[in-house]
């Protein structure tokens, strides 16, 4: 027999407990797993999205102000030579609904026309279903697959634009986009029609917004440079980069957080392997002994333990990557629906799964290698001796480590907080320290924390609560270990749950800031702000209707141009309604320099971006056009949406329009009177955007639309959390049923003394329950102080307010904890009240 | 007076392997309440399963068990255990304490297990505490006690419920002469003083010489009983020479 048989045996000794570590490595290698081909599905979909949308196109060429390039100039370009191609591509923001009725539906969508027989010679539709738009056929749309699938709708279905002239047929959904192409774009709340068709249901032709021209072979400089001199509107030109970059960090964003989850996971099930080799090594102390005896060396019970670990590791690892194939199919599938995150098939690439099946393997391995030593270290004699070794020595010696980590998490929290460094990957090392540090040291405060949340149970379950509870301190750092894993589990969902509820705070601060009155309409078309402000303003209950008057403009500095938009706001309402959060000066000064006129308020992303200073001079001109020097009266933590990521650069209206020449507003602020309530407003503001083919905006909708993308990453984020749940459930299911191992002879004597098998349960299941509510109870607190760091840490404008603690979720973690782990009791449960009396009260180790 | 426990009839049969063992053959007896009675015999003789089926702990193949007028050989598993929690007190040979409670923690787990708070027994639980003087051990530990110490809290938490019968599996059995002395002394007083029903199972005469009747068990059968009656001195010797009569 060789010493490899000892291992293999030793592992088939306990089948229950080494198939939850094998499972537990499994889905931690699952998560992992997912979330490597889940991004690189995501990687794919983001290349494939920005080829698609670009197609055969050479060069891109963006309209630098609202009113889009002129049909000439299209004209002009199709005559150059070498342009081929040259598809133009318009939009507007508009109000769709479905066929009116019981199930008629209201959307607010991004329309873009397309020339169709120009845009199949640059990009090819990419339809998951139907045919492609053709010139005659006007009333035809094309929707993305995953928009009508998620609002119920299918091919064939009518949709009616808002405002559209009177006798214009409603449009038929004829073809369904992949989520690729034009419709990776805004989240793919879009549709695509014709140009032709878009402009004529309106009285005013929608902007083109876009050229993309295909310039045949290999363009050169010459070529690029005909075009942009044939090109009398100001333009911008993309490149394949830019038309990315609003899809990619959404994806970034994503990627990383999902595989933090998959590490979190990974070391869940690394503890849940320690734990199983520390009671394996524990349970055969003696048997050890004998072969130490035997002459078998240090080194040898090393091999002996760390292959057993290796065993667990490829079997976890290999079913783990199966598993993780089929999660990934199940995020995917998901991720698709929903469209919170780009993704695209079913890669699997082959790097992504070695690296998670070696992490696996890795991690099975330093969770075994403390057991391990521990094992190698045994002197024959001590391990021969009848009473059993306690782990208190290894306790005492983990604890300066503990005591080391804690501090410098602390140090580095304290660091984060006072110098306010804002760098991303040092908030997650910081929380995974912190997580794994808390997981260890929850062996030491389990006493002490028992007693705390042990009350309630021992007054519920009466005797079998206070058994239970006792039951807890008997192996601590066993016990502590399996809370630990259970703790990191829920103090994920904690974390990620606050700093979604702060960034939702963060959303609403935003919103109200840039919002005066909560109440505001959207126009496709800028509207001219002397005309229409009657009709704003014939709006019931409205007390004020400011437009916000806004052009792009550029950004002077030493001869360098920068594209900017300007945003002209009416000073009296915004500081009448207490609205932006302004800094660099004091509010009633930054006001009333705005109100003087010349002075502007620059986005703080902006300023810390390019080193801009309250009272500095900012040189601001539309293309081509005189420079207006402005100074700066104010910085806005957050302000105005435009095509900078920024913000728009704040001036008073009478500035923009005297110094800029802009007279029409895209966005109307509609401030209510004080005495009326806000649903009655809401649904007169509704009526007048009805009027106006517009969108009305209400504060909370606003923050809703901001939030959804978030909150739908969020599910799917709980749902990997909730799988790392079931991994710490695992592992307290293991380490009741060694529990119950050890004391079937004083379980024997409490049934002997009276105990029914209802009452062994209830401690049982007690005890279990009081490992959960200690997890939670230091998750909570974990959690928050992660969410604290990534909330302090991160660069996100939204968590810039600060933590918002979600009191529902910190509940319902706690009760989930222990919720899941009487469940986990209920097995060990089951096995412990069937024990036979007689025979175990004989038993003697 | 009254009789506490009856047995009619016990067998009891052991699958093992493809054969079957009879541990039990039909074993009747009676007890008397306040009677001390000792069931002797060698390893392996039956004595143990008497004492399981008598307690509750084990159901016969056939036969029955009463106690203070309850069959609880007819009770499902929960009756069974209520009936044995309010009827019965166990000592064993291995002490079983429950080694995360103190002393007076186990003392009152009877209490405990009936959801009875032990808040409302202290009196009870410092009268056996100091009948089996440990009253000022009452908040250590079991791993703080000697075997002796440990073996008289296993007494007094058996005593708690004042038992109809308290059953003692070779109490001594892993004690020295004088500390397996102190605990024969301790029952025996508790049989005189309390009046406490106490079946001993043992196979030392020295410790059977304490009962009122000895019952002699061999292959499961009740060979001989012997009747010592009620005595201070517990003197083994015209025990030992019974038994050598019965060729023991």
């Amino acid at each position: 027999m060789r010493l490899a048989t000892i291992a293999w045996r030793g592992l088939l000794a306990r089948p229950l407990r080494t198939a939850l570590a094998i499972v537990g490595i499994a889905l931690g290698v699952a998560v992992v797993t997912a979330t490597i081909i889940t991004g690189s599905s995501s990687e794919q979909a983001l290349r494939s999205a920005t080829a698609d949308l670009l197609g055969r196109a050479d060069l891109r060429l963006r309209a630098f102000d609202d009113a889009g390039f002129r049909p000439r100039t299209i004209q002009a370009l199709r005559a150059l030579p070498n342009v081929e191609a040259v598809a133009p591509v318009s939009e507007r923001r508009l109000t769709v609904s479905t066929t009116p009725g019981d199930n008629e539906r209201v959307f607010t969508l991004l329309v873009m026309g397309i020339d169709p027989e120009a845009d199949a010679l640059v990009r090819d539709p990419r339809l998951d279903s139907g045919v492609p738009l053709s010139a005659d056929s006007p009333t035809d749309v094309l929707a993305p697959a995953s928009w009508v699938s998620r609002n119920g709708l299918e091919l064939g279905d009518q949709l009616l634009l808002a405002g559209r002239r009177e006798g214009m047929p409603p449009l038929r959904i004829i073809g369904l986009m992949a989520d690729t192409g034009l419709a990776a774009r805004e989240n793919g709340d879009l549709l695509i029609l014709s140009r032709t068709t878009l402009d004529e249901s309106f009285g005013v032709p929608a902007p083109i917004r876009y050229l993309d021209l295909d310039l045949g072979d290999e363009p050169d400089e010459a070529a690029i440079e005909r075009v942009t001199a044939t090109l009398d509107e100001p333009f911008v030109v993309e490149t394949e980069a830019d038309a990315a970059a609003p899809l990619a960090s959404a994806q970034e964003g994503f990627v990383g957080v999902a595989l933090l989850f998959g590490l979190v996971s990974l070391v869940l099930g690394a503890f849940l392997v320690g734990n199983t080799m520390a009671m394996t090594v524990g349970e055969r102390t003696r048997e050890l002994g004998l072969l130490r005896a035997a002459g078998t060396t240090s080194r040898q019970v090393l091999g002996i333990v760390l292959r057993q670990a290796a065993a667990l590791g490829v079997l976890g690892s290999a079913l783990g990557i199966v598993a993780g194939i089929v999660l990934a199919a199940g995020m995917i599938g998901f991720l698709s629906s929903t469209r919170a995150v780009l993704v695209v098939g079913l890669p699997l690439p082959i790097g992504g799964l070695l690296v998670a099946f070696a992490l696996g393997l890795g991690v099975t391995l330093v969770g075994a290698l403390v057991p391990a030593m521990r094992a190698a270290r045994l002197s024959p004699l001590e391990a021969l001796r009848p009473s059993r070794r306690t782990d208190r020595g290894l306790l005492d010696r983990l604890r300066p480590l503990i005591v080391a980590e804690l501090v410098v998490v602390a140090a580095a929290m304290l660091l984060v907080a006072v110098s306010g460094i804002r760098t991303p990957i040092l908030p997650v090392l910081l929380s995974l320290g912190l997580l794994i540090g808390g997981a260890v040291a929850a062996a030491f405060v389990l006493e002490p924390l028992s007693r705390i949340t042990g009350r309630p149970f021992e007054r519920f379950f009466g005797a079998q609560g206070r058994l239970g509870r006792a039951n807890l301190s008997r192996d601590r750092v066993r016990t502590g270990l399996t809370v630990g894993a259970m703790m990191i589990a829920l103090a994920a969902v904690v974390a990620l749950g606050t700093v979604a509820e702060s960034a939702r705070a963060g959303t609403e601060r935003r919103v109200a800031s840039i919002l005066p009155g909560g109440h505001a309409i959207r126009v496709g078309l800028p509207l001219d702000a002397e005309t229409f402000r009657p009709t704003f303003e014939a709006t019931v209950g409205v007390e004020v209707a400011s437009p916000v008057l806004d052009v792009p403009v550029v950004r002077v500095t030493d001869g360098d141009q920068e594209e900017a938009a300007l945003a002209g706001i009416d000073p009296n309402v915004f500081d009448d309604e207490n609205a932006l959060i302004i800094s660099g000066a004091p509010r009633a000064d930054a006001y009333a320099a705005l109100r003087a006129g010349g002075a502007v308020f620059v986005p703080e992303s902006l300023a810390r971006r390019v080193g801009i200073a309250v009272g500095d001079v900012m040189g601001l001109a539309l293309p081509g056009g005189e420079i207006h020097e402005l100074a700066v009266a104010g910085l806005v933590e957050f302000s105005l949406p435009a095509r900078t990521a920024d913000g728009a650069l704040l001036v008073s209206t009478a500035d923009a329009r005297d110094l800029f020449g802009v007279t029409a507003a895209s966005l109307w602020i509609m401030v209510p009177q004080a005495d009326v309530p806000s649903s009655v407003f809401a649904a007169a503001v509704r009526e007048t955007a009805v009027q106006l083919a517009a969108e009305p905006l209400t504060a909370r909708d606003l923050a809703v639309e901001l939030s959804r993308s978030l909150d739908r990453l969020i599910g799917l984020f709980d749902a990997l959390a909730l799988i790392a749940v079931v991994i710490g459930a695992l592992g307290i299911v293991n380490t009741l049923g060694v529990g119950i191992g050890e004391r079937v002879r004083e379980i024997a004597i409490l049934r002997s003394h009276g105990m029914t098998v209802g009452q062994v349960q209830a401690m049982v299941v007690a005890e279990a329950a009081m490992m959960g509510a200690i997890a939670g109870v230091l998750a909570i607190v974990t959690g928050l102080l992660v969410a604290f760091m990534l909330v302090n840490g991160g660069a996100s404008a939204e968590l810039a307010a600060g933590l918002r603690l979600p009191w529902p979720l910190l509940v319902a973690v706690l009760l989930v904890g222990t919720g899941v782990a009487a469940l986990a009791g209920l097995y060990p449960a089951r096995v412990a009240a069937s024990l036979p009396i007689v025979r175990n009260l004989k038993h003697f180790e | 007076m009254a009789v506490i426990l009856e047995a009619r009839d016990l067998v009891k049969r052991y699958p093992l392997g493809e054969a079957e063992v009879d541990a039990l053959r039909g074993v009747s007896l009676a007890v008397e309440q306040g009677e001390f009675v000792a069931i002797m015999g060698a390893s392996g003789s039956g004595k143990s399963t008497m004492l399981h089926l008598l307690g509750g702990l084990d159901l016969p193949t056939s036969g029955e068990v009463v106690i203070d007028g309850i069959s609880i050989s007819a009770l499902d598993e929960e009756h069974r255990t209520l009936t044995r929690r309010a009827k019965t007190g166990f000592v064993f040979q291995f002490f079983n304490l429950i080694p995360l409670l103190s002393v007076g923690e186990n003392v009152a787990l009877p209490f405990l297990i009936a959801g009875d708070p032990a808040s409302r027994h202290r009196e009870r639980i410092a009268e056996l505490l100091a009948l089996v003087g440990l009253v000022d051990k009452a908040d250590h530990r079991p791993d703080q006690l000697s075997a002796g110490e440990q073996q008289r809290v296993a007494l007094a938490r058996a005593l708690a419920t004042k038992p109809a019968i308290l059953l003692a599996d070779e109490p001594t059995g892993n004690l020295d002469y004088t500390t397996g002395t102190e605990i024969l002394d301790l029952l025996w007083d508790s049989a005189d003083r309390l009046g406490q029903t106490i079946i001993l199972v043992t196979h030392d005469a020295r410790a059977a010489a304490y009962a009122d009747r000895v019952l002699v068990v061999r292959d499961g059968e009740i060979r001989d009983e012997i009747a010592l009656g009620r005595r201070k001195d517990h003197e083994a010797r015209p025990l030992i020479r019974r038994l050598a009569e019965l060729g023991l």
